[in-house]
């Protein structure tokens, strides 16, 4: 019987958890300590906004969905994202967002880390606050 | 055995069923067509499940030996996958904790080289120059202490090679509204000087305007400061309210150049300024910012009537107000500054001064090039000591048409042809040559190339 709960649940898990892949959903997540509105993700990504409270933020890049998210989000492309990061960087010292290479490591990143965004292509669980879905 | 396989099986079957069947209801739960369509589906479903579990009860039959072994082979595989799945957890772990920071401290820099009738700053120096090799980090000291170096090596007037500290700041950073940086910093006024400051590839021009650029690269203002500075910004509207205010030593003027006493002054005078800007943010004015700058400034000069006096004699009350704005889009960038100048002489004969400055620099972001043109002019009255004692205080026009191309994301080569009129006829005095005795002609024209590169 437990079996059969457990795989129930299961192909209900994997259904649903396609269902929004398919969906092709851009989700913002922050860690627990952040507190954060969807319309200042894009500060956060351009240096403008380094504070959510007294919580100095954090944000990495996911390179499995960052076309998704500057499209999306930045509403620019990577070479004016790039360009955008040069200047600010030469002007106040600013660190352009650590790069993440998969959304398991965005999202371990979030989780681990206090004053952590990034954004993801998948689910991400329990454990981190979705900021915005695009 | 098998007939424990297709319990769970069936099972899955049905959540997938479920949940699909769910989700599309959710979406949209009044559309009749959609439910009859999921009636549908659910159908041909059960009937695959019938299917399959005839087909099951068949290779049951069939199962005669080797449930052992085949119990035995998931178990290994089970163990093995759960080796690999540590591990990937392991590696996602490592590299998502990793700061951006902990791989040592990057350092980069920009330079360029020029080639024209005359050097782009030093008009009477001619053919190929070395413009300059900029470095910069910026050391990450904590969440909130933070730091900026710069350290230039670049050709001066006089042809060799000098070292400068440009910038070595170090702050706090107290919110998204307030920032204290204590240090050398670039003087906050106008756009082009903390924007475009050195760092040739940043700047769409090959150079910046004559009367703003570099107290040892023909400016006559204060690019520099030594002391604190206080900024920050707070959304407003649909846009961004920003702010500066510092002060710092008063500078020096000390050989014809502007100095900003790096070293702290003897007499204590400073500069103490402000800059207030507003950048718009969406709409049709999305990309413009407008602000309005201004410092007072107790200059000193290293000489007075040929006299070696006290190094830090106060002289000059320098007062600036200006304005200015900048549009940056995809397609344009036009930038526009306006210096007014009301400075008052404190000893020798004293008496107040009148002068303005100020440029249009207007560019199209083309594919595959940047044209700009750009007018500049600076009304320096001579009778004022702080314009006259400058090597390069002599007011002018100029004019200047330019491209830039971009070889790649870290390159770019410039081209301008540009026209200057100096319109004070100024003989030698007791502090330095006349014009005509340092080779810089009362009227010229050039055709500048800079290949600029930043890494």
């Amino acid at each position: 019987m437990r079996t059969q709960i457990l795989a129930l649940l299961l192909g209900t898990f994997l259904t649903a958890w396609g269902s929004a892949a398919a969906a092709g959903d851009l989700v913002v997540i922050c860690h627990t300590s952040v507190s954060l509105k969807a319309d200042e993700v894009r500060d956060v990504y351009f240096g403008d906004k380094g504070f959510a409270g007294s919580v100095k933020l954090l944000p990495a890049d996911n390179s499995a969905a960052q076309d998704a998210f500057l499209e999306k989000v930045m509403k620019l492309d990577a070479k004016k994202y790039a360009g955008v990061w040069i200047k600010k960087a030469f002007r106040d010292g600013s660190a352009p967002p650590p790069v993440k290479g998969s959304d398991a490591e965005a999202i371990v990143y979030v989780k681990q880390t206090a004053g952590a965004c990034s954004y993801v292509t998948s689910a991400p669980g329990d454990g981190v606050v979705v900021v915005a879905k695009f | 055995m098998l007939n424990k396989l297709l319990i769970p099986a069936r099972a899955i079957a049905l959540g997938v069923i479920l949940s699909a069947a769910s989700l599309p209801a959710a979406a949209d739960s009044a559309s009749d067509a959609k439910l009859e369509e999921l009636q549908h589906k659910l159908d041909q479903s059960m009937k695959m499940i019938e299917a399959l579990g005839a087909r099951v009860k068949e290779l049951e039959g069939h199962a005669t030996s080797g449930p052992v072994a085949a119990a035995a082979a998931p178990a290994a595989d089970a163990q093995r996958l759960a080796a690999v799945e540590q591990q990937v957890v392991q590696i996602e772990t490592v590299n998502a904790t990793r700061q951006s920071d902990d791989s040592g401290l990057p350092i980069h820099g920009f330079a360029d080289v020029n080639v024209g009738n005359d050097n782009l700053y030093f008009p009477y120096a001619k053919g190929t120059n070395v413009g300059s090799l900029d470095l910069y980090l910026a050391p990450k000291l904590g969440d909130r202490v933070v730091s900026l170096a710069e350290l230039i090596f670049e050709t001066g007037p006089d042809g060799h090679v000098g070292t400068d500290l440009e910038r070595f700041q170090i702050g706090y950073q107290f919110s998204d509204k307030a920032t204290v940086w204590v240090g050398r910093f670039h003087t906050p006024y106008g756009y082009v000087n903390t924007a475009l400051h050195h760092g040739v590839w940043l700047a769409d021009a090959l150079r910046r305007p004559k009367f703003v650029n570099f107290e040892d690269k023909g400016g006559v203002l204060p690019a520099h400061t030594v002391g604190v500075w206080v900024t920050g910004a707070q959304h407003e509207g649909n846009g961004k309210f920003l702010y500066d205010f510092y002060a710092g030593n008063g500078q020096q003027i000390q050989g014809g150049t502007l100095d900003m006493q790096t070293g702290g002054n003897g007499h204590g005078a400073a500069i103490a300024g402000t800059r207030l800007s507003y950048q718009f943010s969406g709409g049709a004015v999305d990309g413009l910012m407008v602000g309005v700058n201004g410092f007072t400034d107790k200059v000193s000069d290293d000489r007075v009537n040929g006299d070696l006096i006290t190094p830090n004699a106060t002289l000059i009350r320098l007062n600036m107000v200006g304005a200015y704005a900048v549009y940056d889009t995809d397609m344009w960038e036009h930038i526009v500054e306006f210096y007014s100048f009301r400075d008052k002489t404190l000893n020798g004969s004293p008496g107040t001064h009148k002068s303005n400055a100020w440029f249009g620099q207007f560019a199209y972001r083309g594919r595959w090039c940047l044209p700009y043109v750009r007018f500049e002019r600076a009304s320096l009255d001579q009778a004022d000591p702080y314009f006259n004692e400058q090597t390069f205080g002599a007011s002018y026009y100029r004019s200047a048409l330019g491209v830039r191309f971009d070889i790649n994301a870290k390159s770019s080569i410039k081209l301008e042809v540009a026209h200057t009129r100096n319109t004070d006829d100024r003989p030698k005095t007791d502090y330095r040559p006349s014009d005509a005795e340092i080779g810089l002609p009362q009227q010229y024209n050039e055709i500048l190339a800079q290949y600029a590169v930043r890494f």
